[in-house]
């Protein structure tokens, strides 16, 4: 299946060391650099350097699976019949990654909510200050043991605000 | 049905098109065209996990600079953001590269080299084990993350230390928004440092977001078990090779090529595994 | 009837000078079949024998399921009855208070909600229904000695085995089975200590429908790849029955959807197991808070509807496959539309994939989002409605033999008819803020994938009964179990429908002590009836099918139904390899019905003189 002979082939596999390692340096040094790490007081905005790696990294997987995997010489049929299904992923990302981000916002909502409406218990050593409203041991009592009932409530506080 | 029916040769008037059945319309044999569908349904695994990644540190206000969680190397340094892990897509790497040799041996009916092929990326993939081994027994022992518990919070504000935590960080230190920190533990107990921040006020740092840990172990931990259970299939793959077995097949060297596929996929994990840890 | 079938020596005579000769019998690697007991009848590498297990199997689940929905029923329609007569069977899970009254406990009667679920969804209508269906027809319908890879197709029957085994198992552990839904959603399924199944129960649910998804991927990859590869010659994709249409894309959706649930499930036994926090944020024990924050019930949900809504698919394609087939030949009639049924097929799989939280509308995912999901669901009633559109057009003018499996299809169309336009109802995020968790949706889906399905199923095993095991099912006995299944079917959902719109929300363990729902009291006890009746039209279905097993009707023709399709050009009595001598090769398209004025031309028959193909 190899539509290449031996000496050609090796020479791929070479370059593909050469390109992969290469293009993971680069993606190492875009992270470092728009970080701050090399040159002292620049960033890159993290558009740029996050759409850089990015793109870096799916050519990478685009090496891999086109060369090593022997993509690039099977017959179209099957390359489709492999890639087209992850095209399903597209949406899976965008709406995964959106709901997350609501989530997010909604946590927000809740946090930055007056303190005054609840009698908020002294939030001890919570491991982490932006849930600490639901810890009023006030709301805990009326309805203790029914965490989906807790949930629901306050997704509707949020709703209504 | 007429019984006079003069039998001719079967006439496809689909041509000879490969779908015409009678063929492998992918040029392939079911061997390998199970092992592509059984990645793309195990890629479909991983992107659950990662998808659930983003999703959670979508959700989470903070979340830690992998630069500086990842920053240790094997003999006491510290400070030396994504070199390790640098050297260990370099392994992965370079195994792949050894797998593509072996198959193309393979291709030539050279036992021997594919035998030599496939024992350096079984090397590669225990090196790479090794270094994972390494990595998470740092992050755990040494400063204690865990599955449950992630001690790297990110700073929300500027803010100046007001004490010392006994490595690093000394009193009167300046730090700035987005900055990650680690929380040490001082003979079993959490240390959280207090700080001032521009206004004035006086505050604690906070644990930072769980989920960070726990899907930073699940997921590496996850892709270790395929390397794990590659470098098996590949030892006995190799050892079927060197007893001559496939040399016998009609198929000769195909297996050690599906190993090959599977291999490839495991780097190919690494790359996106690589990509939202530790560079993102 | 007579002039236009072949004879047995004809039919021979078209495969051995026209089949192609793979010299399959002359090698000997099919020895290490069939040759004692244990290889043929427990580990089996022949699909056929495979597709049987698969049957089997899924019977005894589908019997345990609806016996588990009866006892609900009971509790549901009558209250107040005295249950200590199921004492012997559910031992503890009945108390008998003094006065000698006994009641389900309520903790059990959620464990039965939740396992009627799972091992109707899963053990029978994914693994019974395709899991039979595909391993039998696939080979035999596309002209292949067997699957692509027996011995994976071994496996993933000795896998669904073992899930089956592990799920029994949890049926009978002190604490109970799993009780907090089929769907499994966190927090229950999370917390060990959530509820009583949840401890034990659902690890070993987890367990078993881990086990489940890799039976599912193994078949799944080799239904896909015999499919593409194994054809015989001149068997091109667009002279595939429908049937294989329908199994080939069930195995991709499959394949796609079922690593992602897997994913959730190991996310979740982390969660159960190891103290993460994927699925859990902000709980309250007791008023204590837990120490579980960041993550999020909903990215479980998410996980599990994008599995589970191509699921949903995963049990109905194979049963339009069916219905499609078994349509066409009973009504002597070619399928109308053929491309546009394969198009549809294609298409409803692919949306199945982006439309998964319609069943997330009230769970608060973002209302933004749900607009999409909305769109993309209702566009799916285009490609169902052309499906059903082109079975009645296929109907219409038929020559319609009235026999159990063509009754089941007719039977299938009408529940997808009815099943189908709720969900319109419910795909719409406003309407379904109103009829979520109610009896409506309850009705729904029982009726578009749980009884249609059946039904389908139903269909399958009256008509492929002979190729299974060489004789015929009790047509009286048959008719009976269809008329029953039908009206009882109805009798059931019909009024749940309209409870559901009066809001009677489901999994409640009683409703007399609401007075909102007092006054559905004698509906209730109306479908419990109608219930039991319909559970007994199956266990009919059940006895017949054992008793036709070994009494049955024998097949004394190889073709009995006069089907163009290829299993039937195979000997009765369809040994290992399938064909005896070469396989026949395809000449024609699966459907030439009334063509030409001959009642059927089989697919391995060459054109005649001057005949053109049919454009299709």
């Amino acid at each position: 299946m190899a539509h290449l002979n031996y000496e050609e082939g090796k020479k791929v596999v070479f370059k593909g060391f050469v390109i992969l390692g290469i293009v993971t340096i680069a993606e190492v040094m875009v992270a470092l650099v728009g970080k701050g790490y090399i040159i002292d007081g620049f960033h890159l905005p993290r558009f740029i350097m996050y759409s850089l790696m990015i793109t870096m990294s799916f050519y990478k997987a685009f090496y891999i699976v086109f060369e090593f995997m022997h993509m690039r010489y099977e017959v179209p049929g099957l390359v489709r019949s492999v890639l087209m299904p992850t095209l399903l992923l597209i949406w899976a990302v965008i709406a995964f990654f959106s709901e997350g981000n609501t989530w997010y916002h909604w946590r927000k909502k809740v946090n930055d909510r007056p303190i005054s409406q609840f009698s908020r218990a002294a939030s001890s050593h919570s491991e982490n200050s932006l849930y600490h409203i639901m810890d009023t041991k006030n709301q805990a009592q009326e309805k203790p043991m029914h965490a989906e009932s807790e949930k629901k409530d306050s997704t509707l506080e949020k709703t209504h605000k | 049905m007429a019984a006079e029916h003069t039998l001719h040769a079967p006439e496809i008037h689909e041509g000879d098109s490969v779908w015409s059945g009678g063929k492998e319309p992918f040029k392939a044999s079911y061997g390998k065209l199970m092992m592509w569908y059984f990645l793309l349904s195990d890629a479909f695994t991983f992107a659950g996990f990662l998808i659930s990644y983003g999703t959670l540190r979508f959700s989470s206000p903070t979340w830690p600079v992998p630069d500086f969680v990842f920053s240790s190397l094997p003999g006491g340094f510290t400070h030396k953001p994504l070199i390790f892990v640098t050297f260990m897509t370099f392994v992965l790497i370079v195994s792949s590269v050894t797998m593509v040799r072996a198959v193309q041996e393979g291709h030539r009916y050279n036992k021997k080299g594919v035998v030599f092929w496939m024992l350096l990326t079984i090397l590669g993939g225990l090196c790479f084990l090794g270094c994972q081994a390494w990595e998470w027994t740092t992050l755990m022992g040494g400063e204690h993350m865990t599955i449950r518990r992630n001690p790297f919070g990110t700073h929300i504000e500027s803010g100046v230390y007001l004490e010392g935590d006994g490595h690093d960080i000394k009193a009167g230190d300046t730090f700035e928004k987005g900055h990650t920190y680690l929380i040490h533990k001082h003979e079993d107990v959490w240390k959280p440092l207090s700080y001032k921040t521009e206004t004035g006020e006086i505050k604690e740092q906070q644990f930072g977001p769980k989920a960070f840990g726990a899907l930073f172990f699940f997921i590496t931990g996850f892709h270790g078990f395929h390397v794990l259970s590659g470098v098996i299939f590949l030892l006995i793959i190799m050892l079927n090779v060197a007893s001559g077995l496939y040399s016998q097949r009609k198929n000769h060297y195909e297996m050690v090529e599906k190993i090959g596929l599977y291999w490839h996929f495991v780097d190919l994990v690494w790359v996106f595994v690589f990509l939202v840890f530790y560079l993102l | 009837m007579s002039d236009t079938h072949t004879t047995h020596v004809e039919k021979d005579k078209l495969i051995q000078e026209l089949g192609y000769d793979d010299h399959f019998h002359e090698h000997h690697h099919g020895d290490k079949y069939q040759t004692n007991f244990l290889t043929t009848y427990i580990f089996s590498q022949d699909h056929k024998m495979i597709a049987r297990q698969f049957l089997i199997t899924g019977i005894f689940w589908a019997v345990i399921g609806a016996s588990m929905s009866i006892i609900f029923r009971l509790q549901l329609g009558f209250p107040d009855a005295d249950l200590s007569w199921l004492k012997p069977l559910l031992g503890q899970w009945i108390t008998i208070n003094d006065a000698g009254i006994g009641r389900l406990d309520p903790e059990f009667y959620y464990a039965l909600v939740t396992m009627h679920g799972t091992i109707i969804v899963f053990f029978v209508l994914t693994a019974g229904l395709s899991g039979t269906f595909s391993n039998l027809l696939i080979p035999l319908q596309v002209g292949a000695r067997d699957m692509a890879s027996p011995f994976l197709n071994m496996l993933s029957y000795w896998f669904f085995f073992l899930s089956s085994v592990v799920m029994f198992y949890s049926l009978f552990i002190s604490t109970g089975p799993f009780a907090g839904g089929w769907t499994a959603y966190p927090p229950l399924s999370a917390l060990p200590q959530a509820s009583s199944g949840s401890g034990a129960g659902m690890t070993l649910w987890t367990v078993s429908l881990v086990l489940f998804v890799v039976s599912v991927l193994l078949g799944g990859m080799n239904y896909i790849t015999t499919v593409l590869n194994l054809r015989t010659k001149g068997m091109s994709m667009w002279r595939m029955p429908l049937t294989i249409w329908a199994f080939l894309v069930t195995a991709i959706l499959a394949l796609l959807s079922f690593p992602v649930l897997a994913s959730g499930f190991f996310l979740l036994l982390f969660d159960r197991g190891l103290g993460t926090s994927f699925y859990l944020s902000d709980i309250f024990i007791n008023g204590q808070a837990l120490d579980r924050i960041g993550g999020s019930p909903i990215l479980y949900q998410h996980l599990f509807w994008f599995l589970g809504h191509p699921e949903v698919y995963i049990i109905i394609l194979p049963a339009m496959g069916i219905v499609s087939e078994v349509l066409s030949v009973h009504a002597r009639k070619p399928i109308f539309g053929y491309r546009a049924m394969v198009y549809s097929i294609l298409a409803i799989g692919f949306l199945s994939f982006i439309v998964w939280a319609h069943h997330m509308f009230m769970s608060g995912v973002n209302p933004f989002i749900s607009n999409f999901f909305v769109v993309f669901t209702l566009i799916i009633a285009v490609p169902s409605a052309v499906k059903v559109f082109n079975w009645i057009s296929t109907l219409y003018g038929g020559n319609i033999r009235m026999n159990t499996a063509m009754l089941f299809c007719i039977g299938f169309v009408s529940m997808f008819i009815s099943g189908g336009l709720t969900g319109i109802f419910l795909g719409n995020s406003s309407i379904d803020i109103q009829q979520h968790d109610t009896y409506f949706v309850v009705a729904h889906f029982h009726i578009v994938m749980g009884v249609a399905a059946f039904f389908g199923m139903f269909a399958g095993v009256y008509n492929w009964f002979p190729k299974m095991f060489g004789r015929f099912m009790n047509e009286t006995l048959g008719k009976i179990h269809f008329w029953v299944t039908m009206i009882g079917a109805y009798a059931v959902f019909g009024p749940m429908h309209y409870i559901g719109m009066a809001g009677v929300p489901r999994r409640y363990y009683r409703f007399d002590n609401f007075d909102a729902f007092k006054d559905f009291d004698d509906l209730n006890k109306f479908i419990t009836v109608a219930a039991i009746i319909t559970f007994f039209a199956q266990i009919l279905f059940v006895v017949n099918f054992f008793w036709s097993m070994y009494k049955g009707k024998k097949m004394t023709e190889q073709n009995p139904y006069g089907s163009n399709s290829l299993e039937w050009t195979t000997p009765i009595e369809t040994g290992h390899g399938n064909w005896p001598g070469k396989i026949p090769t395809v000449q024609r398209w699966a459907y030439d019905y009334g063509k030409d004025d001959k009642e059927f031309i089989p697919q391995h028959t060459p054109l005649a003189e001057g005949e053109e193909h049919s454009s299709h």
